[in-house]
């Protein structure tokens, strides 16, 4: 996908509809309380008893915060009394040894991702346990390819404890940025400075972490031109091998910390977009390759290098290439994706902790993938990460024709095909550079979940600017 | 798409079922039953009874050891697995057995089922009462024979894996000879999914499940084969057959 191009402001607003942002497909609301604990131990067993079992990827969700950011829509728990960590982690260590007894101890783990919340209200000591615990559990790949990543919080981790880190194996970090810009962390609640931020960064680097992503938000309130610009500047001269640069969904009825936020001094739509521009516009000019969704990279970083290759892979933690593995989230909240089949635990600490207490695996609703959901999840990761539909390819994997089996998705395509966002050829659906930023628009063509129009109506997903 | 990719089947694969008086596309014995002059009308005038069986699921039991033997059944969409436990209570795999196959033909010599039959997938049977067969078989040489026939090759392919061959040469014999009975039945013989567990493969070449994984790995990585879950492609066939011939014999 390299370069993201020039768009239509007209385009771009007509497009901006609620929709899913397909970390999964079936997306989350599909899960349902149906699938349980059985079900769960069912697809473990089936997962292991392929010929050569896929690999293992560990998501643990760390739920504290030491403070809210308004904009958050993550499930979160706030709290200064770092003690809650304790009771935490002794269930997270019975839910790893649960966990781990289901999969065949030649399965290797390729990747381990810390997310929250905040993971760095753990202390690298604690943090440094839970991996230990992991490792104990589990067989650790010794591959240069395998990872440990953690998204941190620069305004509550030093240098040293990423000297420590990189100690316990990590070697991927994800900051959170959002803007520099004093009037937007305020009216955020998240006060950070450049200084200590580029601290962080700097240490990463020196303890060489093999990359540092940095996340920014557009369409925050107070948000502008002049301010923003001055952010992208920042972050783009300490040249962190990916950013992220996320739209802000504005959805106070779904999320209780948003409604700190003063709706008028959110961005109007047209400066919204504005802000959206600016960004692509000067990552791609310092060098940032578009990945896709919200994603930019150097093109010497494992995920432009895997797009080249073909082997860019989308899940839960965002884009990844790890492809083929099965992903085991461990903590509140947190949602597996073994074999085929989906399942999350409960999005509350008190379900979690009595599920974990009564020894049963704390999984509360999840699915199977049917054959047709299974092709339509390959058809819409193949589509957000290589930016086209391989349609030989699916024809001989699902035994399928696809002109007849996608007929009505090839029908609701053709607008969009007009609008210049994607290329309906014979053999070959390509994403054009404008129908990049509009990924979920086109994705959407092809979700037999969202067929009743209905559905897409309901405000649980964010718009798609 | 003219091959499927087996367990995928197609119309010309389960195509016709049968009814009152005509056998199964599918059947194990309307050949040999037929080229005696026996159509499915003369085998109910002698009440040798022939019903459809199924589905079964996976995990759903045909058999178990020491059930009352009455009846053989020829497989006719799916896989069915066999087995043993020994006294320590390990379990020891037979065979797998595939569309146009038939299982019980091990319980031909005594009263009872001398093991454990188990549906791996989705799994359709015919059922043929025994000892009725028997004495029609009696009657009948070319059924006879269609039956020793079937009795030898199920005897011969246990008997395949009993040499002193490396763990390499026996994956390949499995794999190809999977192929080859896939084929057989107008499967695709290069592209199917192993609808067996990796546990079982192993237990039946009697390595161990790393050893499975790690050999397949490798046929991988040198492009005799390409592994995609559970599906398997043959990609450099004639190396999987060069290492599988000695102990195929072929």
């Amino acid at each position: 996908m390299t370069h993201a191009s020039v768009i239509d402001p007209e385009l771009l607003r007509r497009y901006d509809t609620p929709g899913p942002r397909y970390t999964s497909y079936p997306t989350a609301p599909q899960f349902s309380s149906a699938f349980g604990e059985t079900q769960l131990r069912e697809a473990a067993v089936n997962s292991n008893g392929d010929p050569i079992p896929r690999r293992l990827s560990i998501y643990v969700h760390v739920p504290f915060c030491l403070s809210p950011c308004f904009y958050c829509g993550c499930n979160r728990i706030i709290t200064r009394d770092t003690s809650r960590s304790e009771s935490y982690l002794a269930r997270l260590y019975r839910e790893i040894d649960l966990t781990a007894a289901l999969f065949d101890r030649d399965r290797e783990v390729i990747q381990l991702h810390f997310g929250g919340g905040t993971p760095n209200f753990l202390t690298p000591a604690q943090l440094r346990e839970v991996v230990d615990c992991l490792r104990r559990q589990f067989h650790f790949s010794e591959s240069d390819g395998r990872d440990i990543s953690i998204e941190l919080d620069p305004r509550f981790i030093s240098p040293a404890d990423i000297a420590e880190l990189a100690a316990i194996g990590f070697n991927r970090a994800s900051l959170g940025v959002q803007d520099f810009d004093p009037a937007v962390q305020e009216a955020v609640n998240r006060i950070q400075s450049v200084e200590q931020t580029l601290a962080v960064i700097d240490a990463c680097r020196s303890n060489g972490f093999r990359s540092v992503n940095v996340d920014l938000i557009y369409g925050l309130p107070k948000q502008n031109p002049a301010g923003f610009a001055k952010t992208l500047d920042t972050v783009i001269e300490a040249r962190p091998d990916r950013i992220a640069v996320y739209s802000y969904a504005h959805l106070p009825e779904l999320f209780k910390a948003q409604r700190q936020i003063e709706a008028s001094d959110l961005p109007s739509p047209e400066a919204k977009l504005a802000l959206l521009q600016l960004a692509i516009q000067k990552l791609s000019d310092a060098g940032y390759e578009y990945i896709g969704m919200d994603h930019f990279a150097l093109p010497d970083d494992d995920l432009a290098q895997a797009q080249a290759r073909g082997g860019l892979h989308r899940n839960f933690m965002g884009y990844t290439t790890h492809s083929d593995s099965d992903l085991i989230g461990l903590g509140v909240s947190a949602i597996s994706h073994i074999g085929d089949s989906f399942s999350q635990n409960p999005r509350d600490l008190p379900s979690w902790q009595i599920a974990i207490d009564e020894g049963r695996l704390p999984v509360f609703r999840g699915m199977h993938l049917s054959e047709d959901d299974q092709l339509r999840a390959d058809l819409i990761q193949q589509l957000m990460c290589q930016g086209e539909v391989p349609i030989a390819a699916l024809e001989r994997r699902y035994d399928i024709r696809f002109n007849d089996y996608f007929a009505d998705s090839i029908e609701r395509l053709k607008p969009l095909e007009s609008d210049g966002l994607v290329r309906i050829e014979p053999g070959r659906i390509t994403v054009t550079s404008q129908g990049r930023l509009l990924l979920r628009n086109i994705a959407m063509c092809f979700d037999r979940y969202l067929e009743n129009p209905a559905a897409t109506i309901a405000p649980r997903f964010s718009r798609a600017i | 798409m003219n091959q499927p990719a087996f367990p995928r089947a197609d119309g010309h694969i389960i195509a016709d079922d049968g009814d009152q008086l005509h056998f199964c596309s599918t059947c194990a014995f309307s050949q040999a039953c037929l080229s005696e002059g026996m159509d499915k009308r003369a085998l109910n005038d002698l009440h040798v009874l022939v019903e459809h069986v199924g589905p079964l699921h996976a995990g759903d039991h045909v058999f178990r050891e020491g059930d009352r033997f009455e009846a053989i059944a020829a497989v006719r969409a799916g896989t069915v697995k066999t087995y043993v436990i020994d006294p320590d209570g390990r379990e020891h795999v037979l065979g797998f057995h595939l569309p146009g196959e038939v299982i019980g033909l091990s319980a031909i010599d005594g009263e009872h089922y001398p093991c454990n039959a188990v549906a791996l997938d989705t799994v359709m049977l015919c059922r043929f009462s025994f000892p009725k067969m028997a004495v029609l078989a009696a009657k009948l040489p070319g059924l006879q024979k269609h039956l020793f026939r079937l009795l030898s090759r199920d005897i011969g392919r246990a008997a395949l894996l009993a040499g002193d061959w490396s763990a390499d040469r026996r994956m390949a014999a499995f794999l190809i000879a999977f192929s080859q009975r896939l084929a057989a039945r107008g499967f695709s013989p290069n592209r199917f999914q192993l609808t067996m567990a990796r546990t079982d493969i192993a237990n039946y070449l009697r390595l161990a499940p790393e050893t499975v994984s790690r050999v397949l790995r490798r046929f991988q990585q040198d492009g005799f084969l390409v592994v995609d879950r559970r599906e398997v492609e043959l990609v450099g066939r004639e190396h999987l057959e060069e290492l599988a011939g000695p102990v195929l014999r072929q």
